[in-house]
């Protein structure tokens, strides 16, 4: 393809188009901080409940982003090489992501039960629980996850923007890398959500629930980096190394997830309805009585059968707009999602709505989306000197 | 039809062959070929060859729609074989559970759905590729073993009394086509 430039310098982001998006996404942060902070000091306990939503949203946008990229690694797929610096730039916000856990490290008393000696002493199944649910081995576990993944951001991108300058033929470290990461990142996602999530109800137990949270936030990872192809493709960045047959490809890669996440998620909802032993079903039952149930049917629909079928056809998945569309939707679902398995915990009747829960998604997002966007900073936009660049850009959909 | 009868009967020309070295031959000759008004072309190859359907005017397989059909059709039949035998013809209490309920429906009315859509999608396919096939008129072409390996045959067809075979192979040999040979019925 004679239109695609594959010299450094023209893939590189000029300082002041670089500035400008810099400028815009802090202002947005600081927006966001602001108007999250009088809402701690007013309400503490609130703020620790859409926090969590919120940083658990964006969170799994870079870890579901990290999933995909060692992947792609491990299959040594040619088809996402071309775009594999924005998937790069998405999961290598991990380690600011760690640091903004902060908020949630100082409110466990505030969000967890089983931090309550007295509820814990009164209650025959916490006291059992205490040698795991104990805040000390709590946030060593975290600290642990967090810093596992962080690590894994930053070698996977470091080695990739080194192949820049070195122009090193092998992935081989990337490979071996993902292959000891995989199993790791899926084993300590899984603690995390058993930790940060499963724990808010601590007599419910769900063996694949870190897999549940995991799936929804791949799915959620894939819409993203569609999402900042196209935003960068609008503003003529990657139009000719990113086109309709890798967007088709990401397509597939969103149908699929959508379809594992329901998968997951109906099985869990299945086995805990048939068996149908009271300390399974209370967490199901919060979930789908009095002001939930729409939100569960809402989450159904929204999650899996819109999506499900508007991403069915050849055509959907090749149409840009329409697969931009669905990708958004898919983020709002993921949404949808995380606030219905964490609020009824503390909301148990019905939704309750806070202006703390857009201030806060706010405040995290823009502050990720700033991490974003200073890994685009001075590198080229796409790995141009791995040898299957070309290779990748020239890729076509039987 | 009598055996003597077949075989006093003209063979019918099936149509005329030519084989192309490489991919990008055998798409350069499908393009112009069909310039000149050849619309009903077939070609084989050792493996897919990317752009060649959008080349040859392929529409895309009306598959998917059988597939569907037959999907749908499973899984309405699935929750409806539940449905009548848990709830009218044999209503039993099994574990406390409602005599019919969606939730353990699920498991079987997916698969029903994906087993008949398999069905349609592999039956489907055979009828309207044709296969399986003991005799292709494509078999007659000494350079048909090739396209199994490193050669690309592309095949202008007969389509109707307005063919000329000659003119066919003419025109195959002008867009760089080697071996041309009528190929009978």
């Amino acid at each position: 393809m004679s239109t695609v430039a594959t010299s450094v310098e023209s893939l590189v982001l000029p300082s002041e188009v670089w500035a400008r998006g810099r400028n815009r996404l802090a202002a947005l942060a600081l927006a966001g901080w602001v108007a999250s902070l009088p809402g701690f000091f007013a309400d503490p306990g609130r703020f620790a409940q859409s926090y969590l939503v919120a940083y658990l949203f964006w969170l799994t946008l870079p870890l579901g982003a990290l999933f995909f990229l060692m992947v792609q690694h491990l299959s040594g797929a040619v088809w996402s090489v071309s775009s594999r610096r924005i998937v790069e730039a998405v999961s290598g916000v991990l380690p600011v992501a760690a640091v903004l856990y902060l908020p949630v490290a100082l409110s466990l008393h505030r969000l967890y039960e089983w931090t309550h000696a007295e509820i814990v002493a009164a209650d025959p199944v916490l006291r059992g629980k205490q040698v795991y649910l104990n805040p000390h081995f709590f946030l060593v576990r975290a600290a642990f996850c967090l810093v596992v993944w962080s690590l894994l951001s930053l070698v996977l991108r470091g080695w990739s923007v080194a192949q820049d300058r070195t122009g090193e033929a092998s992935s081989r470290k990337a490979v071996v890398w993902s292959a000891a990461g995989l199993p790791l990142t899926i084993l300590t996602v899984t603690v995390a959500a058993f930790d940060w999530v499963m724990s808010l109800e601590p007599h419910w137990y769900s063996t694949v629930f870190g897999v549940y949270l995991y799936a929804g936030g791949a799915a959620a990872a894939v819409a993203a980096v569609i999402l900042l192809l196209l935003t960068l493709r609008r503003s003529g960045w990657l139009t000719g190394q990113v086109h309709v047959e890798h967007y088709h490809d990401y397509g597939k890669w969103l149908f699929g997830l959508i379809v594992f996440w329901a998968y997951i998620a109906f099985s869990q909802y299945m086995l805990i309805w048939y068996a149908n032993l009271p300390e399974e079903t209370q967490w199901f039952r919060t979930r789908t009585q009095g002001g939930w149930t729409v939100w569960a049917l809402a989450l159904a629909a929204g999650h899996f059968f819109v999506p499900f079928f508007a991403l069915i056809s050849r055509a959907a998945k090749r149409s840009l707009p329409w697969l931009g569309a669905v990708s958004v939707w898919v983020l709002l679902a993921h949404y949808l999602d995380l606030y219905w398995q964490v609020m009824p915990a503390f909301h148990r009747e019905a939704p309750a709505w806070h202006w703390l829960d857009a201030a806060t998604l706010v405040a995290v997002g823009a502050s990720l989306g700033l991490a974003f966007w200073r890994q685009l900073k001075d590198v080229p936009l796409a790995p141009v000197a791995d040898p299957r660049f070309s290779r990748s850009v020239e890729f076509h959909n039987v | 039809m009598s055996v003597e009868q077949t075989a006093t009967m003209a063979p019918r020309v099936y149509g005329v062959a030519a084989e192309f070295q490489s991919p990008a031959e055998l798409l350069e000759a499908v393009r112009k070929l069909r310039q000149r008004g050849y619309q009903r072309l077939d070609a084989l190859t050792p493996f897919p060859v990317h752009g060649l359907d959008e080349a040859l005017g392929l529409r895309r397989s009306p598959l998917g729609w059988a597939a569907l059909a037959a999907g749908l059709t499973g899984a309405s039949g699935a929750l409806l074989l539940q449905w009548w035998t848990g709830a009218v013809a044999y209503p039993l209490v099994v574990g406390g559970k409602p005599y019919f309920a969606w939730q353990p429906s699920v498991p079987v009315t997916f698969e029903l759905a994906v087993l008949l859509a398999s069905f349609a999608a592999v039956l489907g396919m055979l009828a309207l590729n044709g296969l399986p096939r003991f005799y292709h008129p494509a078999s007659n072409h000494k350079r048909y073993p090739r396209v199994s390996d490193d050669g690309f045959l592309l095949i202008v067809e007969n389509d109707g009394p307005a063919f000329d075979a000659a003119r066919a192979a003419e025109a195959l040999r002008a867009v760089g086509g080697q071996h041309v040979e009528v190929l009978e019925d």
